[in-house]
């Protein structure tokens, strides 16, 4: 019989350069991480002089130690999680029964409504009025404004909204012919219906809560309210200024790079384990809107 | 007192009126079916009663009580789906309990009404099981089984079986008859399907263009339709109308069948119809499939009339021959047939004269005493 190749040359070709390219686009995306836990487990010596490119260079967990040891680091840890995750909840709380509210057709004024929660995502007051806003409401230095300063993202809130509007209308009747209150309905039906739009949109939230920085640093005042990204921003601009620090260098086996990436290395651990848990989601949420079932 | 009262109910979108004044009363323990084409209101009018659309005018009443004004959860009603919207997150078990949970009934009232319910409905292997891991039939009966566990005055169904296949909605059909039978609650059943509406409805209710054409018994509609539409809707195959003129003849009403390239065959038509025609007046001389014979001997009662067989499917038992008569088409349903080659010689069909219906071809009328 003979024999028959289902791809062509043209497509042949077509598939090693796609793999090529993904292969070297995965590198790249990798190689910081593999560079910095690197740097991390290196001495300092050996990173300073140039001679960690890749992989570590005479093991150590000296940087960990300095670290891990700091008071200041595990406040600060404590404060992003805080800021993470009950922002996201909080968040959470005040957009899914929003983008609930503007789903539903029989919402007065749902066109005005949507119109100006989509508004906000091409124009916003700018970060001095909203700065002027936090500070008339007492909002500043404060971890609670932090959370809910933050707390609503029209994106996201668009993102809800579209997957609550594609539930299939009989869900919602049958509902109500069984009884359901409007609560009900949303708690009992359309949340579960809608789980992977809502933890999409809780892993967006996670993802930048977790990162966020210049707000922090813009509306943060006390060194006992401070994330991990602005720990990570006074240590660096910090320690280069600390003399102490700075002599302290001639006899620890840290550097101040090996520092900083320990920092950033512990800092991204809590998001790497997340992160491959919610991926299905992810993967399913950041589809959703675009096409209705 | 009815179970369910319709009084002159209309819907209107906007200005789009597209259910007009429908007038119905549904006893108790009677089911009703709603059938017509798409498009023709039953939905609407069935959503209507649900409350789940507003009545834009009328009014509905369940039991006595007027329900215009009342939310759906407290009109005491139950409804299936078309797409029996079960909860894909929660399994047979919570889907039935759904709507006594909502109500905050008790947990062993809960219990037991699940129980009870998935064992009217053979669900007791499946209450652990997730709608997706279900057959289509499973689920309708599920859907059935969530309406049913609330114990309400009133059953709707909205084209319930229209997602399933034809053997399953065969089998489907038959336990909603049971199902009924057994437990008496008065039913409003909306569908499409003629054949659905025939085999369970004690009362059929013909819609067409957001109207009421004729209420009644299945039979009595078959036998007896009030117009055109009703007695081509219902049947399968459905009845042959022939576009034909009235004219004398022996000084009786005959019915000249239009032919534009053909011989014009004349019909005898019933006397029941004759007092009410009129010469040269334009009509449509109905004739179910299976009435029209062949190899009958003619008599006064049975006229021959020249026929062309174009084709024949068989059917196992029976066939249909796709005929010509005075170039019109008209459909025969032949029992025991001979082999097909002997059906395509068949030059001539016998027609009894009593099974002729005859409408006003311009309103569609019946006009053989049958409205």
């Amino acid at each position: 019989m003979a024999s028959f190749n289902l791809y062509s040359r043209g497509d042949r070709i077509f598939g090693y350069a796609n793999a090529t390219l993904i292969g070297l686009f995965v590198l790249s995306t990798l190689y910081p991480f593999i560079y910095l836990l690197s740097v991390s487990i290196s001495s300092g010596a050996a990173v300073t002089s140039g001679q960690v490119v890749l992989l570590p260079k005479d093991l150590t967990l000296a940087a960990y130690e300095f670290v891990l040891s700091d008071r200041l680091f595990w406040i600060a840890y404590g404060n992003t999680f805080i800021y993470t995750f009950g922002g996201t909840a909080v968040s959470l709380a005040i957009m899914i029964p929003g983008a609930y509210a503007l789903s539903r057709p029989r919402l007065r004024g749902r066109k005005i409504l949507n119109l100006m929660v989509a508004f906000t995502l091409w124009f916003n007051a700018g970060m001095i009025p909203f700065f002027l806003n936090m500070r008339d409401l007492g909002l500043l230095d404060s971890r609670f404004g932090i959370i809910i300063g933050f707390a609503c993202n029209a994106f996201n809130v668009i993102l809800l909204r579209n997957f609550f509007e594609a539930v299939p209308k009989s869900f919602e009747e049958a509902a109500k012919m069984d009884g359901a209150s409007e609560f009900q309905l949303l708690w009992k039906v359309f949340i579960p219906l809608s789980k992977p739009a809502i933890i999409t949109v809780a892993l967006f939230c996670i993802v930048s809560r977790w990162n966020s920085y210049f707000w922090a640093m813009v509306l943060l005042r006390g060194e006992e309210k401070i994330p991990l990204q602005l720990y990570l921003k006074r240590i660096i601009v910090d320690l280069t200024a600390n003399d102490e620090f700075a002599s302290s260098l001639l006899t620890a086996r840290y550097s101040f790079e090996t520092v900083t990436a320990a920092i950033m290395i512990a800092s991204i651990i809590p998001v790497l384990l997340i992160y491959p848990s919610i991926q299905k989601y992810f993967n399913k949420g950041i589809t959703l809107g675009g096409v209705k079932e | 007192m009815s179970a369910v009262e319709l009084n002159d109910v209309v819907k209107r979108y906007g200005a789009l009126e597209v259910v007009h004044s429908v007038n119905l009363n549904v006893e108790q323990g009677e089911f009703v079916v709603l059938v017509g084409p798409s498009g023709c209101g039953k939905s609407t009018t069935l959503r209507m009663v649900a409350g789940l659309e507003e009545i834009s005018g009328g009014t509905v009443s369940i039991g006595g009580r007027l329900v215009n004004r009342v939310a759906p959860k407290d009109r005491d009603v139950a409804m299936v789906f078309q797409n029996y919207a079960l909860y894909p997150h929660l399994n047979v078990a919570e889907n039935i309990a759904f709507g006594l949970r909502v109500r905050r009934e008790k947990k062993d009232v809960i219990d037991a009404a699940v129980k009870e319910a998935a064992a009217i409905l053979d669900l007791t292997p499946y209450l652990a099981r997730k709608p997706a891991d279900l057959s289509g039939g499973q689920r309708q009966r599920v859907a059935m089984g969530r309406a049913i566990v609330r114990k309400p005055q009133v059953f709707l169904f909205d084209e319930p079986l229209s997602n399933l296949d034809a053997k399953l909605r065969t089998q489907m059909r038959a336990e909603i008859k049971r199902l009924h039978k057994r437990m008496g609650v008065t039913s409003i059943y909306v569908t499409h399907d003629q054949i659905e509406a025939m085999t369970l409805a004690d009362r059929i209710v013909v819609m067409n263009g957001g109207r009421v054409e004729q209420v009644g018994s299945p039979m009595e509609l078959f036998l007896k339709p009030a117009n055109a539409f009703v007695a081509s809707f219902l049947g399968s195959p459905p009845m042959n109308l022939l576009r034909a003129t009235v004219v004398s003849m022996d000084g009786e009403p005959r019915a000249r069948i239009d032919a534009a390239d053909a011989e014009a065959a004349v019909l005898k038509l019933p006397r029941a119809s004759s007092a009410s025609l009129r010469a040269d007046q334009r009509i449509l001389v109905g004739l179910r499939p299976e009435h029209v014979a062949v190899g009958m001997d003619a008599s006064a009662d049975v006229q021959e009339i020249a026929a062309t067989v174009d084709l024949v499917e068989p059917l196992g038992s029976e066939a249909l021959l796709h005929t010509r008569i005075s170039g019109q088409s008209i459909v025969a349903k032949i029992e025991t047939p001979a082999d097909v080659e002997t059906l395509l010689q068949i030059g001539r069909l016998q027609i009894p004269v009593g099974r002729l219906h005859v409408f006003d071809a311009e309103s569609g009328r019946a006009v053989n005493g049958h409205a």
